[in-house]
Order: structure tokens, then sequence, then C-alpha cells
């Protein structure tokens, strides 16, 4: 024990009391900032210090075995023959590797194609989702018009309302939308507007709009800006936290996209990724298969590498409310 | 003037300015309109309006080429009349109980674990966080081929390499519901963990403080000290979880049509099948009674569930 | 710009904008200034590039003879979400063909173009086998399209696999307790593989029982003098199959262990060696050369057998319509009907045709002599396997059991009425048989009569 020990660490928010006297009392009382369940007495006892790193190692291990290793599995499976994987799956290139898989799975299979509609998808409904979020949460959050009570309560409500229900309302909204003569199936429109209607996305902007300071809009106003003006050069720029949120829940949703997607995009030429595998599975010899999975799935992984810290900052969030 | 000057100016009688639309133009109502005019569009299009057409649709009988005709209750009664629709029922209850008793502690246990690693802390949430990152689809197919029933599929050659005999995953009604949870739960859990993850860096460290003052030990710290103050997040996950499961379609669909002997369909899949599965017209208006019937279970699930979860909250 | 003004000017240009687009709409396939343009979709998705190949030089060859036709070939499949979509969107091809079991009720239903006049004008137009143009006829007597493909339920097996197994790959089993044997061999001696599946799933599990029942002499569904229908999937016949095959899976253990198969897997699970024999259509080979690039070398194909002491006893017979969008000009109708004769008939009929189809098939890989059942008679059809058989890249030997034993068998149209929903709720049967050891059939078979005949009487009402 050096005298260390008793300063406290780092200033706390809340400073516990000094208790005068006692040296013991004043070292439990110790308010360490970073702690968690785990003190740093706690840290200092052998058993718990073994537990714990055992329980650690374990943890890293599963995690490691369960989130990893299926990944490795694709890909080195991915360029491996088809046979190997039939008859040994764990095998590690029993016969070499087989690139032709790779090859084929781009040339053959197009996934490039598909992958390019996954972009185009992607790209469209990321748009058509910040557009109505941003336009209409600074409406409704900044301008706030006497029926925006309504408006946001009307927008609320959907949130309640599980996404099935307008499976085949929708579906037939899409074969004849209104003043368009003729059907949106087949092009990405059909999937692109419908994804701006997210409730979850609107609120989280509004809220965000609300926390804004007010003065900063009072003295833009009073500088002359314009309503547009307002909107374009103060509010957005000040919204990049919220918008790059909105933004990773949007791209996220719009690469998970199966169902939908499914029905509204039956021709070949527009499919994401995400409907086109499911048909191949059957037509598709399954070294190249796993080449075209394993193509599919790493770009999303790569993008979450680089932006880490944005996906697990706001996307936990994101998944659990979309299941 | 500027728009700032009009609104301090003084005010012109009431009545008049109400009724006005070339004042309410200068005030900039058009101008909020306009900015609404995005949201008003795509969600009276693409959300109110298929709300109030699916309320519609589900008392009438529509083939998409002729005008639909109506059939009052007849749709809701032939969904009750359905020995599917029970077993629809029961399958995601079981689907629903079975990913709440893997999926719920589980996430925990090893959020808990995770938040008191000092070295390499993001190590641990990237790859908790990987298997959500595969796209639902992708991670469904691969799964598909990992559940290879013959002794040389994926997973059977891991379990004969340490002496248990291959299982039949998807192709055995008993199992084939377990499967689909089991690789449900590989794919949403790393999201779960790292809410509970956020969750947990907002205990208030004084709280753990006081605890030890007390004389608790980890266990106790836990129970008296973490648990309660992740109450919040942990009944707000615990609804959106159920809320989720009731309406699981990726997994049934991809991994077994609904089979085997349809121990995998799902409400959702049941609906799917009634709008689209003949290949010469659906039954729109009984898939749209059934998801009404689900979406008004729902949310009366979430009303009792907020009103309980309220009760405990206030003790 | 003041603000308000702004919004106004934006205003005004969105209503503007607005009324375009309603004005705005697209018509599919058109007349296009002389030329009539139909899209056809003769392929499944997924078929492979020298299946596109050979089609889009068939494509070229019509359009010579036809300058003023344009044809588009897509890849399409026949599902709910594709045709009752395409269907009221308007976005259906003109040219796109369905199976034999849905052909009658789309037609009844004015879902299909009437093309009387002009299938009229055809060459062939007289020479039809009276039930195989049954299929495309309406009840009002019109024809709605025109039939192609015709096929018969058959074995289809691994040659290589049963050389692997000992057996003899030019003497396939012709019994059904042959096939058990055969298979229970290949089990033994061929580890990982399959010996004998069936389709279990996708509506083809209801489908391949029917055809158990039709070959044992029994019937799904029993039509009375005065045309109603009863459900009769409760018969001796289907239980007797489904005790063949819970026997096969749980005695003989001689089908693997996965049971989840519709109509692309199994190919695909044949193609790539899982499965030994299976109960395919005739003309299987086409599918799996197109789709999984199989070698027809190890291909072999046998009849299904077919109970002979029973007089009732026949194999399911099946094929594919060609029909034309209900939405098409008169132009369209008329280039639509003159590209399906090109296609599909006359390959069986005019020399030149048959030799120039064939030739572009083999250049592309693609089976040009799949087993298939006469579309007008057996002698023209033997006439043209004639001309066809410098071409043929399918051994005579490998499908020469089938094509020596078909002429023996009764041929029996599928069942009637709502044949994919009957199919569809027999779907779990097959597969209950498959993966639990006791099975309640005869309850499970009630419950599918119960339910099949609801749906029946409620289109009397």
């Amino acid at each position: 024990m050096t005298t260390t020990d008793l300063i406290p660490a780092a200033p706390a928010l809340e400073q516990a009391p000094p208790v005068r006297g006692s040296r013991r009392r004043r070292r439990e009382v110790e308010t360490d900032a970073d702690r968690g369940i785990l003190s740093r007495a706690d840290r200092r006892a052998p058993r718990v210090r073994i537990t714990t790193n055992g329980l650690h190692a374990l943890m890293l291990v599963l995690l490691v075995l369960v989130g990893l290793v299926p990944l490795l599995w694709l890909l080195k499976s991915a360029v491996t023959p088809t046979q190997d994987t039939l008859t040994n799956p764990l095998g590690l290139f029993p016969h070499g590797f087989a690139w032709s898989n790779v090859v084929k799975a781009w040339n053959d299979v197009h996934i490039g194609d598909f992958f390019f509609n996954t972009i185009a998808m992607a790209a469209g409904e990321w748009a058509v989702q910040l557009l109505v979020a941003t336009t209409g949460g600074f409406a409704l959050s900044v301008l706030r018009p006497k029926y925006g009570k309504i408006l946001s309560g009307l927008v609320l409500a959907t949130l309640f309302v599980p996404a099935v229900v307008l499976l085949v309302p929708l579906y037939l909204t899409i074969l004849h939308p209104p003043l368009i003569g003729h059907s949106l199936i087949n092009t990405f429109w059909a999937v692109w507007l419908p994804a701006g209607a997210s409730a979850f996305n609107v609120v989280l902007v509004m809220r965000f709009f609300d926390s804004l300071p007010r003065e900063v809009f009072e003295a833009a106003r009073t500088d002359g800006a314009g309503t547009f003006r307002l909107f374009w050069s103060v509010v957005l720029p000040m919204s990049k936290p919220i918008i790059g949120v909105v933004s990773v829940f949007a791209i996220n949703a719009a690469w998970a996209d199966f169902l939908w997607p499914n029905l509204v995009l039956t021709d070949i030429a527009v499919q994401p990724l995400s409907v086109r595998l499911p048909q191949i599975q059957s037509s598709t010899d399954l070294g190249v298969y796993l080449a075209a999975l394993a193509i599919a799935t790493l770009i999303p992984v790569v993008i979450f590498l680089i932006f880490q810290r944005t996906f697990l900052r706001g996307g936990g969030l994101g998944g659990a409310v979309k299941g | 003037m500027t728009v700032t000057q009009q609104r301090l100016a003084p005010s012109a009688p009431r009545a008049a300015r109400k009724h006005n639309p070339i004042t309410w133009v200068q005030r900039g109502g058009l101008t909020t309109l306009l900015f609404l005019l995005p949201l008003l569009i795509v969600f009276g299009v693409f959300s109110w309006s298929p709300i109030v057409q699916s309320v519609i649709m589900s008392f009438q009988k529509t083939n998409l080429v002729t005008a639909p005709v109506f059939v009052g209750w007849d749709n809701f009664v032939a969904v009750f009349n359905d020995p599917l629709f029970y077993t629809a029922i029961r399958n995601t209850g079981y689907f629903a109980v079975l990913a709440l008793l893997f999926g719920y502690p589980i996430p925990l246990v090893a959020a808990v674990i995770m938040s008191e690693v000092k070295r390499m802390k993001g190590l641990y949430s990237v790859l908790a966080y990987l298997p959500v990152v595969i796209p639902p689809v992708v991670s469904v197919l691969l799964w598909k081929i990992f559940y290879d029933a013959g002794p040389d599929g994926v997973f059977n050659t891991i379990l004969g390499a340490i002496g248990i005999p291959p299982q039949p995953w998807i192709q055995d009604a008993a199992t084939a519901m377990p499967s689909l949870v089991l690789q449900a739960t590989w794919a949403g859990a790393g999201s779960t963990i790292i809410i509970y993850l956020a969750a947990l860096t907002g205990v208030a460290p004084e709280l753990y403080d006081a605890a030890e003052v007390d004389g608790a030990g980890i266990g106790k710290k836990i129970w008296h000290v973490t648990l309660p103050q992740l109450r919040g997040i942990l009944f707000i996950t615990l609804i959106l979880q159920i809320i989720a499961t009731a309406q699981v379609f990726l997994q049934p669909f991809l991994f077994t049509s609904g089979g085997p002997v349809n121990s995998t369909t799902t409400i959702l899949l049941l609906i799917y099948q009634y709008a689209f599965q003949n290949s010469l017209g659906g039954a729109y208006g009984e898939a749209t009674a059934l998801s009404l019937m689900l979406a008004v279970f729902l949310a009366i699930l979430s009303i009792v569930y907020f009103r309980l979860t309220a009760r405990w909250s206030d003790q | 710009m003041k603000s308000s003004k702004k919004a106004l000017a934006i205003a005004v240009a969105m209503a503007a904008g607005t009324a375009m687009l309603s004005g705005c709409s697209s018509s599919g396939a058109s007349d296009d200034g002389g030329k009539v343009n139909i899209v056809v979709a003769p392929v499944l998705p997924g078929a492979t590039a020298d299946a596109l190949k050979a089609l889009s030089k068939r494509v070229k060859e019509f359009e010579k003879k036809n300058p003023d036709i344009s044809v588009k070939a897509i890849e399409y499949q026949w599902t709910g979400t594709t045709f009752a979509a395409e269907l009221a969107g308007g976005t259906l091809p003109d040219v796109f063909n369905v199976p034999f079991t849905d052909s009658k009720t789309l037609a009844d239903n004015g879902q299909l173009a009437d093309i009387t006049s002009d299938f009229k004008k055809t060459a062939t137009a007289n020479k039809w086998n009276k039930t195989v143009l049954d299929v495309a006829t309406g009840k009002d007597g019109k024809i709605y399209g025109v039939p192609w493909g015709p096929y018969a339920m058959a074995l289809s097996y691994n040659r290589d696999i049963f050389t692997q197994a000992g057996l003899d790959p030019n003497k396939p089993p012709t019994t059904l307790d042959e096939i058990e044997q055969d298979a229970k061999v290949i089990a033994q001696k061929v580890p990982g593989v399959a010996g004998y599946m069936q389709m279990t799933s996708g509506n083809n599990g209801g489908w391949e029982l029917s055809a158990n029942t039709f070959a044992l002499g029994g019937r799904m569904e029993k039509v009375g003098s005065d045309g109603t229908v009863t459900v009769t999937t409760d018969n001796q016949q289907t239980k007797q199959a489904l005790a063949w095959l819970h026997k096969l899976r749980w005695d003989d253990n001689a089908m693997g262990k996965n049971f989840l198969w519709d109509w692309s897997g199994i190919n695909q699970g044949f193609a790539s060696g899982k499965i030994a024999m299976y109960m395919s259509g005739s003309d299987v080979i086409g599918s799996l050369m197109q789709a999984n690039g199989f070698d027809q070398a190890k291909y072999g194909v046998t009849t299904f057998p077919v109970d002979a002491s029973n007089s009732d006893a026949g194999i399911l017979s099946g094929g594919n319509v060609d029909v034309v969008n209900v939405k098409d000009t008169a132009a369209q109708k008329a280039a639509a009907v003159k590209w399906i004769d090109f296609y599909r008939t006359q390959p069986s009929v005019d020399k030149t045709a048959a030799i120039n189809n064939a030739k572009t098939l083999k250049a592309g890989d693609q089976a040009v002599n799949a087993p298939t059942l006469p579309v007008f008679d057996k002698a023209t059809w033997e006439q043209n396997q004639q001309w066809i058989k410098p071409y043929a890249n399918i051994p005579a030997a490998n499908i020469k059991p089938f094509t020596d034993g078909i002429w023996d068998q009764k041929i029996v149209p599928e069942a009637p009425s709502h044949t994919q929903d009957l199919y569809a709720a027999l779907d779990p049967v097959v597969q209950a048989v498959l993966t639990k050891r006791t099975v309640d059939v005869d309850a499970m078979l009630k419950a599918v009569d119960a339910k099949i005949q609801a749906l029946i009487d409620a289109d009397a009402k």
C-alpha cells in the first residue's frame, strides 16, 4: 500500500465525503469514475483476479469460436473445391485452393451486378429516409405549425403498427400507385419510397432538433435568414451526429431487407443480393455459392470494421428495434 | 418585411388573419407545408393509407383484377377455422419462448462479464457484433449449409469429433424450431450485448461504492445495484424482443418453408402463404385479417406490459 | 428571395411537375412504328450461360424469318408472387409458360388471351392429340395456349452411382420392390448417398404422392357423372405408397438424412451426386443440363413402376403450356403465336426446324433428346426422333428404359380441382412419414380431404 492509494485516482463528479480518521474506510470509499462492478480492491484480490481473468479468457475464446470462426469457415470454403467442402468440411485445403469459385461467382453468377443493385437500393433508401426525416423533423420541431401535434401523433402511431399489417396493401399500392399510371414493381422506387415512412427516424431527428438551442435559430432569423436558409445553413450542419445515426440505421436496414424486395423485385435485373442469393442456391455449385455468400458478407464486414465506433454507438439500439 | 418582423408586428384582428390564405403564406405557412411535403406524401401513401386499406381489405375478397367484394367477417372466420392458424400460434409462441430463454439472459451475462474487461475492450465488442453485421439472408443460407443432416454436414462433423451422433437439425419436427432459434439468437445476440454494455457504463459508480460500504460482495453488487439500474433497459429489450420474435419470417421461410410437417410455420409465414403462395392468386382478405389480429394482439400485449412494468418501476 | 415567395414558387413548380408525371404512363411491350415487340419468357432463372446463348440464337433465327417482329427473351419463374402481381400490375411478359396444372383454371378465369384464331392459322392446328390440346382449352371451347413438352413421371437415376454400388446401370429397377432393393444396396455400398428420394415441399410432395397413388391404381379426386368432384386422398393406394416410403426411410435407411426437397432442390441434390434415384418428370434432364450443368453421360431414366395387375393404374403426366398475356393487342397476339409455333411446335413436325433446333441446342450443351411424350401422335414423334438422332447428345442407351417402356403405360392426367391447394395440403403428410417414425396417416389424409373438399364446395356456391 503506497501513499498514492490514499489519493482518489481521478476527480470524481461527486466526491464521497472524506471520512476523518480511518485510513481504511477512506480507501474503500474512493470514487473511481472508471469503475464498474468490480472495485480496485476487488481487482487486487487474487481470487477475484483469477476468476475475472479466467472468465474474460473464456469469453474471448467463446466469442472467437462463435463470432469469428463461422465467418472464417465461410471464407475458407469459398476457395475450397466443392468436393472437399462436402466430404471434409472442417479440413484445411486438403487438395489445394479453388480460386475458380470466386471467379465463377463473379462472372457466371454475376455477383457484382447484384451487389451493385444492393448498393443502389441502399443509397436510394438512405436518401429518401434522410429527406423525409430531416424536412419533417425540421418542420415539426423547429417551425412548429399549429397542426404539428396531430401530425407527430399520427407519425408516432405508426411505430406501434407491425410492418406485416402493411404488407398486402402496400403491395397493392405499389401495383397501382396514385397519380402515376403504371406499377412500380421491379423499379427501385418500390423499395425506396416505402422506406421513407420510418417513424423511428422522424422521432430520432425530432428529438435531436428539440435539443438544439433555440437561441441559434432566433439569432439566424434576426440576421435575416429565411426558413430555407435556416434549414440548410444552420440546422443541417448542426445535425451531423443524428444524420450519422440515421444513416447507419438506414443502410443497415436496407442491406438486411428481404421480405419486401423479394415481393416487389421479381425481375432478376434489379434484384439485390438478399433476394438473389436464395434463388440461385439450387442451381449453383456449392463452392461457387459459398464464394458468392463470402463476397456478399465481406463488404458489410469490412465497412463495419472501418466504421466500428459509429456502429457500436448507435447501431446496437437499431438492431434491437428492427428485430 | 422579414418574417421575424412580421411576427413581432402588431397583429391584425384575429378573425381576419385566421382565414386569409395570403397572410398564411406570408407567415410561412406554405413554407412549413412544403417542408412537410416529403413526410406527408411518403407517410400518406406508404404508411397511413395502407394501414387503413388493411383494415378495409380484411373485410373484403380481392383477386387483384376485378373490384373487391365486401364479405363481412368471413375472412376472420376462415382464419379461425384454419387448423394451420392454431399451429402457427403454437409455433410462434414456441419460437418466442425459446428465443427469450436463450437470447435474453445470455447477452446480459456476456455484457456483465465484458463490462469488466480492461484490456482490448474493443475487440470483445467487435467479435460480439460480427454476426449482426453479416446480412441476415447470408447468415441463414450459411447456417442452412451448416445444418446438413448427413454425417458430413458441418455441425454433424463437429459433433462427431466429440462423440455425439449426427443430429437431424431442420429435418425433424422436434429439432427444427430449436435449430431456427439457435441461428436467430446467434445473429441477434450481439446487438443486445452492445445495448446492455452501453447501459452498464451508465450505472453510477457511487452506487457500487455505497454497496461496498454496506459490505456487498460481487454477487450482491450485481443483484442489488447492476440489475435494478438496468431495469429500464431490460424491460424495454424484453418487450421489443417479444414483438420482434412474434413476427419472425426469414428463418422459417428460408430454412424450412414452414416444414417439416408445418412445425416451423409461424404467423408471418402463414400470412405470406395466404397472400402469395398460390400461383393463381392469393387470399388477400385472410392475409390482412390475420395481420390485423396479430397487430391488435401485440398492441394489447404492449399496453398490459407497460402498465405492469410501470407499477414495478414505481415501487 | 423571401422565404414565403420561394415557397410559393416551389409549390407551383411541383404542381406542374405532378401533372406531367401523372400523364406519363408506360406501356410494356407495344407496337413501335411498324415492328411488333413481344417479350417472351422461355427459360428459368439461373439458366446457364450456354442455355442463354442457345436461346439468343433461336431468337435471332426467328427475327430473321419475321422481320416485323422484335423479340426480347427473359428468364422467368411461375410462382404466386410473380404471376398474380404481374397480372395485376400489367407487367406480365407477352409469352410465358404455365404448367398443365394451372392452364385450364387460368383460362376459365379470363386471365389468358384467347388465341383460337391465330392458333388455327398454324400449320399443325389439326394434328394435335386431343387430350394434350384439351389442357389449353377453356370451358368455352376456345384455345388459350399452346402445349409443349408433355412428360410422364419417371425414375431418374445416376448411372455412375449404380456402377459404384455394383448395380448394372442398364438394368434399372422395374418394380417398387426392386427400387427398394437397389436403394438399400446403394445406401450400404456408397456412403453419404441417398438410394432413393422424392420431392416433399413446395407443393411437389403432394404432386409426387399423387404419382405414387396413380401408379398403384388409386385416385386423389373422383369426378362424378354430374361433374361434382370428391376428394379421396384417404384411399388404400395412397396409404400403400406412404407405407412404402416409410419402409424405405425407417427400416431400410435408404433415403439419407435430409428430407426437405422441392423441385429445384432435388434436381440439385441429384446433380451433385447426393441422391442416386428419384421420381422426376421424364424430361428433367433438360433442366439438369440447363440449370445444374449435369453431365448427361451419367444420366439414366426408366419408367416409374406401375401396377400391371390394376387396370386403373397409370403414370401421372404433366407438361407446359405457352400462353399469351390477356392484355396484348391483336398484332402482339399474332406475333406471340408465331413465336410459340416457331420455338415450341415446329421442331416437332418440321424437319428443318427440328434439325436447326437440335443443332442450336447441341452447340449450347442443352438437352437435344430429352424424353417427352408425343404432342401429336406416336408416328410424328418417332419421325422427329429420327431427324434429331444425329445431334442427340443424351446417349440413347441411357434413356432407352424409359422410351421403350412408356408406351405400355396408361397416361393419367392430374387431379382436376384445386390441384395446387391439394398438393400443398399433402406436402406435410409426406414430410411426416419421412421424419416421424409413428404417424397417424389416416387422420392426416382425412384432414386433407376435409380441407380441400371445403374449397371445392365453396366454389360451387
